[in-house]
């Protein structure tokens, strides 16, 4: 018997009774008003989270100590592997990444009881029972369809180790980001669905789930992020986003996420958009549960999918249910959905951020689209299609752009209604800075209409956030008589939400710019040279000095074959470039790439090896993307204004005690 | 001049220069192109709308596998023998199947995703319309006292602001 394999799948079991038990106390609970059986719901699934961690210890242990005898340590590890590319492992596969995903999701679920549960008497035992369902959910597809803990017929010698092209440090973090974001819906999804159910539709959940809802969107963006960081460093194509039909299902839960973040403040400040806000999250969940079926099913062709499995009709039906039963809610609760209406100007704050949500909308239905277009072109007429990044960048480009000019407008706008000559003046320095940017562009010989609209588009949010910033601590300047940056990181104690979601925005500006220039902009060359020979790309002469072998000896690698490249511009020596490739020895057939990039804050020489032949004739392909790394800096800069967005609002008397200390000394 | 005074001198130098490197960033970006023959760049361009017939979703010209190289030696030698690229994107799509598109044909029955996306797009416009619409028919021009709101102090200092300036 194996008794890591016991432990693990036995506390699978339990975690199941659990969960069921947690949907059965709260239902009993909310009809029999026993407050001990709500008790025992909420402890339940505080149970079943700590089954799960008991579950992925089990997993990590038989991984770490080589127990090939659980089937899936032995297809996804092996004994020359690193411990933390062993650890990485764990989520790699069908098996493992789902039990990732259910205890990453039962983590959420525990902090979600402990911090708010308490203060939601109204919704408790409905958000506990739907909590317990989705764990259900899971839990089934982990128990019955895809174990972790299956054993192995014949013990095996050694494992078949990671796949080659997760043989990354990009492995460490990208999935990990990637699953916690997507099954961090949920709980935004179980907050709407106790609102629905309990028919409390004011405020009151809006107000508790805006926390987790920017946990997930920071944590989903950071995870896609990370996908186009590794793309880029790793895969060997020159780019970072392959519109993959994978990539596809996880931007679209990100998409009715940020349109929520949105749509809540408008809900918060002015009591519209109920039911908006509610189809919003629920659609969120809904698409990333319909990104697990996608990546698990190999219903759509991808780079990212698992191999075939039983598991994937199973998540269709999940799919279905999940939104069959918000529809049904939604359908239930319409009558009771009041909207108060505090409207007063289609030139205010309040419009612009509709009409934002509006565009994320109509973004995810394309890519959805999309993403699925290929599944009913086979199934209606037998005929195998690609929709390729053409189609995306034809259909979401526009839209993007639109939505840039959205934001910097919804940055000016007003909160209400703006006087006609409040709105001039306020639109006045972003409007003159976008122009003399635009004018600059073309004077400089971007002739692209694309590239200047979207880049006006950047520049206009980068103006209109630049103002607001400056309004704001001019105010503070003139209240506190403290100097510019102190009253600008006052900003931030101020307000964090807003000034934190700024810096979001600037971010945003600043990946567009990169976005487009290296798309717009990126030049690629090919040579075919012999040991000693140059070539020329993009201004640099390149000289291949020859074929070089390395065997680093661990995690399964058998030889690397980098090829050295001399890189000299106008005679200058700008360094030296190593481009290769990777063979393993339990995947002869699967070569990785190893890209070599050199970057600076203008452009990055990319270059991989594409082939040799026995007399070293290689071949070297290259390319430029222009400002590539801007979109690195604009993920940190997003990343940094999503977690300011999250420091607590300081109490308006917390406020007003700190403003009293240094207005009292301050001159008139 | 109440702009240029509303921000200070060391923020719009700042602001200009961020624009300024912006601007030549890309100017510096943008010249100097590759220099390769014309045939091998119209080749380059032939390869990034087809696709490899085996991978998923990798575009030829990034693709390493040994029918990718056959496929790129072929464009070569049809540029050379005269062949336009539609010809050339034809004679693979006829061998290996419609897959091997990047670009998907807008024409038979691709065009339900144009209907789709068209669809979503005016559905989306519609409704968002009509609902702000209503919204404004059923606008109040005086609001109700509503709880203090988190940026009124901000709007207040402005307000003050304002009135000192004028």
């Amino acid at each position: 018997m194996n008794l890591t394999a016991t432990i693990g799948a036995a506390a699978l079991l339990i975690a199941l009774a659990a969960s069921t038990v947690a949907v059965v106390a709260s239902i009993y609970g909310q009809h029999a008003h026993s407050r001990l059986a709500l008790m025992a719901g909420r402890r339940a699934i505080l149970a079943a989270s700590a089954l799960t961690t008991v579950a992925i210890v089990a997993l990590g242990y038989a991984l770490l100590t080589n127990d090939f005898g659980i089937a899936h340590v032995a297809s996804v590890s092996s004994e020359g592997m690193q411990a933390r590319m062993k650890w990485a492992s764990l989520y790699s596969g069908q098996p493992g990444s789902l039990l990732f995903w259910t205890w990453s999701m039962s983590m959420f679920m525990a902090a979600f009881v402990l911090i708010t549960v308490p203060k939601i008497p109204w919704g408790a035992p409905h958000a506990i029972g739907t909590l317990g369902a989705t764990l259900i959910a899971f839990l089934i597809a982990l128990v019955f369809f895809a174990s972790p803990f299956r054993l192995s017929p014949v013990t095996p010698e050694d494992g078949i180790g990671l796949n080659p092209l997760l043989v990354d440090p990009g492995m460490l973090i990208h999935p990990p980001f990637l699953l916690t974001g997507l099954v961090s819906t949920s709980i935004p999804f179980a907050l709407g669905a106790a609102a629905l159910m309990s028919g409390r539709l004011d405020q009151a959940w809006i107000r508790h789930a805006r926390g987790w809802a920017l946990a997930s969107f920071l944590i989903l963006s950071v995870g896609n992020f990370l996908g186009g960081w590794w793309a880029y460093t790793v895969l060997g194509w020159g780019g970072y986003w392959g519109w993959d039909p994978v990539e596809n299902s996880a931007i679209l839960p990100l998409l009715p996420m940020t349109a929520f973040l949105h749509a809540l403040v408008v809900q918060e400040r002015r009591g519209m958009l109920k039911l908006w806000n509610l189809v919003l999250v629920l659609a969120a969940f809904a698409l990333a549960v319909f990104g697990t079926f996608n990546v698990r099913s190999g219903l759509v062709a991808s780079v990212h999918s698992f191999a075939q499995s039983e598991v994937g009709p199973y998540f269709l039906v999940l799919v279905g249910i999940t939104v069959l039963v918000s529809v049904v809610l939604l359908v239930w609760r319409l009558p009771r959905m009041h909207a108060e209406v505090e409207f007063e100007s289609l030139a205010s704050r309040e419009a612009g951020l509709i009409m934002n949500t509006y565009v994320m909308i109509a973004m995810a239905l394309v890519i959805l689209g999309g993403t699925l277009f290929p599944v009913f072109s086979e199934l209606v007429q037998n005929v195998r299609i690609t929709v390729g990044p053409p189609f995306f960048n034809d259909v979401v480009g526009p839209l993007l752009i639109v939505l840039l000019f959205l934001t910097a407008a919804g940055t000016v706008l007003p909160w209400r209604k703006a006087a006609s000559g409040t709105l001039a003046r306020r639109f006045l320095f972003p409007a003159a800075v976008t122009l003399v940017a635009v004018m600059g562009l073309i004077a400089i010989g971007v002739r692209d209409a694309f590239a200047l609209a979207g880049l006006a588009g950047a520049v206009a949010i980068l103006a209109a956030t630049a103002r607001e910033y400056a309004t704001g601590a001019r105010a503070l300047r003139a209240a506190r008589g403290a100097p510019w940056p102190v009253a600008f990181g006052a900003l931030f104690n101020r307000d964090p939400r807003k000034y934190g979601g700024y810096l979001v925005h600037i971010g945003v500006a600043v990946m567009a710019i990169a976005v487009i220039a290296s798309t717009v902009y990126q030049e690629q060359t090919r040579a075919l040279v012999r040991p000693g020979e140059s070539f020329e790309a993009s201004g640099y002469t390149m000289t291949f000095e020859g074929l070089e072998g390395r065997s680093p000896g661990v995690n399964g690698i058998e030889v690397e074959i980098v090829a050295v490249v001399r890189v000299e511009r106008d005679g200058r020596l700008i360094g030296f470039m190593e481009p290769g490739r990777r063979f393993f020895a339990n995947f002869p057939d699967q070569p990785a790439a190893m890209v070599a990039v050199e970057g600076n804050l203008r452009r990055d020489l990319y270059l991989f090896v594409q082939g040799w032949d026995a007399e070293q004739l290689t071949e070297i392909q290259a390319f430029m993307n222009p400002l590539i790394i801007w979109l690195w800096i604009g993920g940190g800069i997003f990343a940094a204004g999503g977690l300011l967005a999250f420091a607590p609002f300081k109490s308006r008397r917390a406020i007003e005690v700190d403003e009293a200390a240094p207005a009292s000394g301050q001159p008139a | 001049m109440s702009l240029l005074t509303a921000l200070s001198r060391p923020l719009m130098v700042v602001l200009v220069a961020a624009v300024a490197t912006a601007c030549l960033s890309v100017l510096a970006a943008t010249t100097g192109s590759a220099q390769l023959p014309a045939t091998e760049e119209q080749a380059i361009a032939i390869e990034r709308q087809l696709l490899c017939p085996q991978c998923t979703n990798k575009r030829l010209d990034v693709c390493e596998l040994a029918i990718c190289y056959d496929m790129k030696q072929l464009i070569r030698e049809r540029l050379e023998a005269g062949s336009t690229a539609d010809d050339i994107i034809l004679f693979f799509e006829t061998r290996y199947g419609p897959q091997v598109r990047a670009e998907l044909p807008r024409e038979g029955f691709n065009l339900w995703l144009f209907g789709w996306v068209t669809g979503a797009l005016a559905l989306v416009a519609l409704a968002g319309g009509w609902f702000l619409l209503s919204l404004r028919s059923r606008a109040r021009p005086a609001p109700a006292a509503t709880a203090p709101v988190d940026d009124d102090w901000l709007d207040a200092e402005l307000r003050a602001a304002e009135e000192r300036d004028a």
